[in-house]
C-alpha cells in the first residue's frame, strides 16, 4: 500500500499540519486547478495595498468629476447624465454583497484564536487550527458566543431588526479551502434585516442620484454571520499550500438592496459600510488588507420600463443581472460595475439577451470576463445545520450594545465640524485614515494644547490642529514615503510645537522646520530632545523685527526686483505681494520675520 | 450458534485482550473495572484506527477518544476491540463493509443469518462472548436490530443523553451512541457511566433538561403498555406475530395492563427517514476529500473531466455501493429543485411522528414548554408508560437471502426502528424466546429468540430500562 493512503491524525493535528505538509502540498493538477480556482475567481494572495484609494484622493476626484459635468452641462445643456449618451436610455441597478471578517479572538464555531497571538511565532500556517477546522471525523463545531458581539454592533449599527431567533445551516460546495465540504452560515434565517445605509454627496454619491434630496438611503435586506474558507497559495506551477488559520474565522455579509443607481454610489456605499464597520469595532480590517470583499449584482433596463421583469430581493421589474464576485477594492468595485454596465448595454442595444451569469473582474481590466452561467452554478444544497442549536438573542443584549455603541461617522463627522471647527473634508478624511489613529492623534493633540493654553473651546485650535496632523504631517509621510505606522513624533511634541507657534514664540516656518526634525529623528529617547530644547539649540526663538527693520528689509527687496514692484503697482497683480513676504521670510534671519507682518509692510509701502 | 467466534469477522482491530470475562492487568477500580467492552469502528480511539469500515478512512487513527470512549476508561472497562459495521452505519446487515461481511452466529439450512446491521460487529461480539458488553450506534435502528437479530439486548437512550463527540457523523440529527450487552442490567450499568453532559457535543441534553427527567417519579404501578396499531403489518412474520401476542399476553398475565394506541404517522416515517438521512449523511461525509486524512486516490486524483470537483476519483473510490447511493440520494433531495418536495416534506412528516408520540405517552416531553402541541397521537384518557412492538417485522434472513435483495427491501427492515430514531426517544430491544411451537421449527443453530422493542417518552431512559428488566424476567 502506498504511504500516502495511510495516513494519520496525529493528536496535535495543528503542528502536524505542519510536519506532514506533503499530505497538503499535493501533486501536479495543474489545468483543473487552475480551471477550478479561476472558475471560482479564487483570489490567493493579499490584494495589494495600492488598489484602495485614500479617501482624500477620491474626495478631489469627485469634486473634478463633478466640475467637468457641470462644465458640461453648461456647454451642451441636453444631458446631465455624462459622456454617454447611452445612459439617458438605459438605467443601471446594483445590488451588493460585502463580506467583512469580524474583530474577534475566536472563530465562529471552534475556539482556536482567529487572530495571530504574540505567542503565536508570528501567525505560522496551520496553527490556529481547532480539530474542527480541520474537519477530523466525529468532531462537532461549537458556537462562539463572543462573536456575536461585534456581528451585533454591526447590525445595531445599521439599524438592522436584530432576530431573536435565527439559525445555522450548511452551504455546500467541495474545495480545498473548505474542510468540511459546507460553510456554515445563516441561509434560511439571518440575525439580522432591515436595515439601511443613509449615504450624502459628501460619501462621493453623484447628484443625479440623489434626485434633489439630501441623503440617500439604502435598504439592507438582511446581516448574516458565516466562516471564512482556508487561504489557499499557489507555489510554483502545480503546488497549493493550503492554510486552515482562516477556515473558520468569522465574517459577516451584509446584503444591500438592489436600490443603486450608479458606480459611483455603489463604491460609496462599499466604502461607507467599511467606515461604519470600523468605527464600531466589527471590523479592523480593511478592503485594502483584504479584510473586505464585495460581490455586485448588476442589472440594466430601458429607463420607465421594468426591464424583463426579473426580481431579487424583493425588488421586481428589473433586467436581468449578472454577478461579479470577489472584488477587493473600491476602485474595482466602481470599475467592474462601469465595465459591466456599459456591456450589457451594449448587448442589449444590438438586440441581444443578458444571460444569468457569474462574471470576473481583474484589476485594470476594461472588461468583466464569463466565469459560469447558470448550467455551471453550483446547487449549494442549503440545510439546517442540525449540530448546532438555534441563536437566541435577547433584547437585553440588543439593548446594552445599543447603549454603549461607539459613535457612528456621520455623528463623529458633524461633531468634528461642530466641536472642532474643521471642514467636512478634513473631518471625513480624519475618520477615514490610518484605521482611526490619526483622529486618535488630532484628539490627543487638540486636548493637551487646549489644556497647555487654558482655553476654554476647542473650536478655536481645531482648525489650525487639523491642518498640522492632516496636511503638515500627511506632506511629510509622502515626501518620505511613509506609513502613519512609522510616526515617531508624538502628540506631546506636536502640542509642544503648535503651543509655541501659537504664542508667537516661533514662526510657523520655524514650527514647519521643527516638525520635520522630530519626524525624522530616532524613537528612542535620547535621539529626542525637547522642543524648548531643539528651539534653545537652534537658536529658533521668534525675536520680533521693529517696524524701521521690517521696512528697511522689505525696501531692499524692493529695490532689487523692481519688475516685481512694477506688476504690482501698475499692473496690479496683488497675488505678487505673498512674493515679496516669501522672499523676506527667506531673506530675514531665521526665525525673525512673521509673515502677517511682512505682508502688512510690503502693502503699506506698495500702496505708498 | 456453531461457527467459531472468529469466522464471524465481528471485530476488524483487536485490543489488547479478546477473551471475554475479566482481565488479569489491573485496571482503575470504577463500576466497570475489568470488563472487556469493544467499539463500533465509527467511534474514535486513540490507540486504534477509526474507518467507519470504510476506504475513504483506510488507515486513519483518531488523535483524541471519544468521549464516551472515555468515560468508559474513567470506570474502570478495558477498550478491547473495534468492532465491524456497514460502512458509515449505512445498512441493516453489516454486509456493505471494507473489511467485508459480518456473519451473524446463526445458521439455517447450512447458511449464516444476517447479523442486523449496522452494529452488527457489536452485536455478534457480545453475543459470542468476544466481549462483556459493546458499544453501537443507532441512526434508524443500528443498535436495535442487531440485538433482535442475535438474541442480545440492544439499548439506544434518547438523542443527546450521551455525547457523540467523536462518533463518526452519518445522519447527525439521529445518530446515538447505543449498548449492546447480554442483559438489561449490564446495559443499564454501562448507560449510567455515559449518562453525563457534555461541553464537547452541542447537541448534549442540558443539565436542566436531564435535572428535569430525573425528578420524575419512578414507577410504582404496573405498567401501562402502549400496543401501536399501526405496528400490525401485513409482512409481520407469523412467528415475529406469535411471540409478540404471547409477550403482551405475560405481560398482562402479570398484572400490566395493555392499552391500543394509534400513531397515524408511522407509515410515513420509514420514508421520511430514508430522506432525511441520506441527505444528512452527503453533507456529514462531504469532508472525506483526501485532502488531510484517509484514502487518497493514487497519482493525481484530479478528475479528468474539467468541471468536475477536484475529489471525485478518490470519493469514488473511497466509498462503498451504498455509501454513494445514500449520498446520491441526499444530494437529489437537497438540491434546489427537490428539497421543498423532499427533505422539506420530510422534515414535517419527523416533527407529526413526534407529536404522535407526545399524544400517546403519559409524561409530557420535556422538550416542550407546555402540553399545547399535543398529536394527532390517539390515546386514552391516561396515556401509557411504554409502547411495545417488535423489533423488526420478520426474524433474521440468511446472509444469501440478503444478497438477494433491493435496497428498498433492505430498507423495509428498519420499518419499526426508524420512529424511534425521527423522534429521539429512548427505545430498547429485548429478546424473548421464540413461542413453544416454533421451537418445533426451528432448528438448533437457528435463532431461538426474537427481538421486542420498547419506546419510553423522551429521557424516560431509566423507565425504559425498568421496563426491559420486567420483560426480561417474564417466562413466557
Amino acid at each position: 500500500m502506498q504511504s500516502s493512503t495511510i495516513r494519520t491524525a496525529p493528536s496535535h493535528f495543528a503542528r502536524a499540519l505542519q510536519c506532514t505538509s506533503p499530505g497538503l502540498i499535493r501533486c501536479p493538477r495543474p489545468c483543473i486547478v487552475a480551471k477550478w480556482l479561476q472558475s471560482r475567481n479564487l483570489t490567493t494572495a493579499t490584494p495589494a495595498a495600492q488598489e484602495a484609494i485614500p479617501l482624500r484622493k477620491h474626495l478631489k476626484d469627485e469634486a473634478k468629476r463633478k466640475k467637468a459635468d457641470a462644465k458640461r452641462d453648461g456647454n451642451t445643456a441636453s444631458t446631465k447624465s455624462g459622456a454617454d449618451p447611452r445612459l439617458e436610455k438605459w438605467e443601471l441597478t446594483v445590488g451588493i454583497e460585502i463580506h467583512a471578517e469580524l474583530n474577534t479572538a475566536c472563530k465562529l464555531v471552534s475556539s482556536a484564536p482567529a487572530e495571530v497571538l504574540e505567542t503565536d511565532n508570528g501567525g505560522m500556517a496551520n496553527s490556529r487550527v481547532a480539530m474542527f477546522d480541520a474537519a477530523l471525523p466525529g468532531t462537532q463545531p461549537q458556537f462562539q458566543v463572543a462573536t456575536l458581539l461585534p456581528a451585533l454592533r454591526a447590525a445595531i449599527a445599521f439599524g438592522c431588526e436584530v432576530q431573536r431567533k435565527s439559525g445555522w445551516d450548511r452551504k455546500h460546495y467541495f474545495h480545498w479551502d473548505q474542510p468540511n465540504g459546507y460553510q456554515i452560515t445563516q441561509y434560511y434565517q439571518p440575525f439580522a434585516k432591515d436595515g439601511c445605509l443613509v449615504l450624502d454627496a459628501s460619501d462621493g454619491v453623484p447628484a443625479l442620484d440623489m434626485q434633489g434630496a439630501d441623503r440617500l438611503r439604502i435598504g439592507i435586506k438582511q446581516i448574516q454571520m458565516e466562516q471564512d474558507t482556508a487561504k489557499t497559495t499557489n507555489v510554483g506551477s502545480s503546488t497549493y499550500h493550503v492554510d486552515l488559520n482562516r477556515a473558520g474565522v468569522p465574517l459577516i455579509e451584509i446584503i444591500t438592496l438592489p436600490q443603486i443607481h450608479s458606480p459611483q454610489t455603489a463604491a460609496a456605499v462599499v466604502r461607507k459600510i467599511q467606515a461604519v464597520l470600523k468605527s464600531v469595532d466589527s471590523c479592523v480590517i480593511g478592503m485594502e488588507l483584504g479584510g473586505l470583499r464585495a460581490d455586485v449584482n448588476v442589472s440594466v433596463r430601458e429607463r420607465g420600463t421594468s426591464g424583463v421583469g426579473s426580481s431579487y430581493s424583493g425588488v421586481s421589474g428589473l433586467g436581468q443581472r449578472t454577478e461579479i464576485k470577489n472584488l477587493s477594492s473600491f476602485k474595482a468595485v466602481e470599475d467592474a460595475i462601469i465595465a459591466e454596465r456599459d456591456r450589457q448595454i451594449t448587448v442589449l442595444e444590438a438586440g441581444g439577451v443578458i444571460e444569468g451569469e457569474t462574471r470576473g473582474w481583474t484589476l485594470g481590466a476594461t472588461e468583466t470576463t464569463r466565469l459560469r452561467g447558470k448550467e455551471g452554478e453550483v446547487d449549494y444544497r442549503y440545510m439546517p445545520d442540525a449540530d448546532l442549536p438555534p441563536l437566541v438573542i435577547g433584547q437585553d443584549l440588543v439593548k446594552h450594545l445599543t447603549s454603549t455603541l461607539p459613535t457612528l461617522p456621520d455623528q463623529l463627522q458633524q461633531d468634528l465640524q461642530d466641536e472642532y471647527n474643521l471642514s467636512l473634508k478634513d473631518a471625513k478624511t480624519l475618520i477615514d485614515l490610518d484605521n482611526g489613529d490619526r483622529l486618535d492623534f488630532f484628539l490627543r493633540t487638540v486636548h493637551s494644547v487646549t489644556a497647555e493654553l487654558s482655553i476654554s473651546s476647542q473650536a478655536q485650535i481645531g482648525k489650525m490642529v487639523g491642518n498640522w496632523v492632516l496636511h503638515e504631517l500627511g506632506g511629510l509621510l509622502t515626501t518620505h514615503q511613509r506609513s502613519w505606522d512609522d510616526v515617531r513624533i508624538t502628540a506631546d511634541e506636536l502640542r509642544d510645537i503648535l503651543v509655541c507657534l501659537h504664542q508667537k514664540r516661533i514662526t510657523t516656518r520655524v514650527a514647519k522646520q521643527l516638525l520635520a526634525d522630530l519626524f525624522q529623528r530616532e524613537p528612542a529617547p535620547a535621539a529626542r530632545p525637547c522642543v524648548e530644547q531643539l528651539i534653545e539649540t537652534g537658536n529658533l526663538r521668534l525675536r520680533p523685527l521693529s517696524e524701521e527693520e521690517y521696512r528697511d528689509l522689505a525696501r531692499r527687496i524692493m529695490d532689487e526686483s523692481p519688475e516685481m514692484v512694477k506688476a504690482v503697482r501698475e499692473k496690479g497683480q496683488k497675488g505678487k505681494v505673498m512674493w515679496f513676504v516669501g522672499q523676506m521670510v527667506r531673506q530675514g534671519e531665521e526665525g525673525t520675520v512673521e509673515p502677517e507682518q511682512a505682508r502688512a509692510t510690503i502693502e503699506r509701502l506698495m500702496g505708498g | 450458534m456453531l461457527q467459531h467466534p472468529h469466522q464471524l469477522n465481528a471485530l476488524v482491530h483487536d485490543g489488547s485482550a479478546t477473551t471475554a470475562g475479566t482481565v488479569e492487568d489491573p485496571s482503575p477500580p470504577g463500576a466497570l473495572s475489568g470488563r472487556l467492552i469493544a467499539i463500533k469502528d465509527n467511534i474514535a480511539t486513540r490507540d486504534s484506527p477509526t474507518t467507519a469500515a470504510s476506504n475513504a478512512l483506510t488507515g486513519y487513527t483518531s488523535p483524541f477518544d471519544a468521549t464516551v470512549v472515555k468515560l468508559l476508561r474513567q470506570h474502570g472497562a478495558t477498550i478491547s476491540a473495534k468492532t465491524n459495521l456497514d460502512e458509515f452505519g449505512m445498512g441493516s446487515h453489516s454486509q456493505h463493509s471494507h473489511f467485508a461481511p459480518v456473519l451473524g452466529p446463526y445458521i439455517r439450512n447450512g447458511v449464516p443469518l444476517s447479523p442486523g446491521g449496522s452494529s452488527g460487529g457489536s452485536a455478534v461480539a457480545v453475543a459470542t462472548g468476544q466481549c462483556w458488553a459493546a458499544l453501537g450506534t443507532d441512526t434508524g435502528g443500528s443498535v436495535r436490530l442487531p440485538a433482535a437479530f442475535t438474541g442480545t439486548v440492544g439499548f439506544k437512550p434518547s438523542y443527546g443523553v450521551m455525547s457523540r463527540w467523536g462518533v463518526i457523523q452519518y445522519a447527525n440529527s439521529m445518530d446515538t451512541v447505543g449498548i449492546l450487552a447480554r442483559n438489561v442490567e449490564d446495559a443499564g450499568r454501562v448507560f449510567r457511566c455515559l449518562d453525563a453532559y457534555d461541553g464537547q457535543d452541542p447537541t448534549s441534553l442540558s443539565v436542566s433538561v436531564r435535572e428535569r427527567a430525573a425528578r420524575r417519579q419512578p414507577l410504582a404501578r404496573g405498567l401501562r403498555i402502549g400496543v401501536p396499531i399501526e405496528y400490525n403489518i401485513v409482512g409481520l412474520a407469523p412467528a415475529v406475530r406469535s411471540a409478540y401476542t404471547r409477550t403482551l399476553g405475560s405481560l398482562q398475565d402479570h398484572g400490566h395492563s395493555l392499552h391500543p394506541v394509534s400513531l397515524p404517522t408511522t407509515r410515513q416515517a420509514l420514508s421520511a427517514y430514508y430522506v432525511l438521512a441520506p441527505a444528512e449523511a452527503s453533507s456529514n461525509l462531504a469532508k472525506y476529500d483526501g485532502t488531510r486524512y484517509g484514502f487518497r486516490t493514487q497519482g493525481t486524483d484530479a478528475s479528468p473531466k474539467s468541471g468536475l470537483p477536484l475529489y471525485a476519483r478518490t470519493r469514488g473510490e473511497g466509498f462503498g455501493e451504498e455509501v454513494k447511493r445514500r449520498i446520491l440520494l441526499g444530494a437529489y433531495t437537497l438540491s434546489s429543485d427537490a428539497i421543498d418536495n423532499y427533505f422539506i416534506q420530510a422534515q414535517k412528516v419527523r416533527r407529526l411522528v413526534q407529536r404522535d408520540f407526545d399524544g400517546v405517552f403519559t409524561r409530557l416531553n420535556p422538550l416542550l414548554d407546555s402540553d399545547v402541541t399535543m398529536g394527532a397521537g390517539v390515546r386514552e384518557e391516561q396515556g401509557v408508560d411504554v409502547l411495545l412492538t417488535p423489533t423488526a417485522p420478520t426474524l433474521p434472513p440468511t446472509v444469501e437471502e440478503v444478497k438477494l435483495q433491493s435496497s428498498v427491501e433492505s430498507y423495509m427492515n428498519d420499518v419499526f426502528t426508524v420512529p424511534a430514531s425521527l423522534a429521539g426517544l429512548p427505545v430498547i430491544s429485548v429478546p424473548v424466546k421464540l413461542s413453544g411451537q416454533g421451537k418445533e421449527v426451528v432448528e438448533e443453530p437457528d435463532v431461538q429468540s426474537v427481538g421486542m422493542q420498547l419506546m419510553g417518552q423522551f429521557g424516560d431512559d431509566q423507565l425504559v430500562l425498568q421496563a426491559a428488566a420486567i420483560l426480561e424476567q417474564l417466562d413466557c
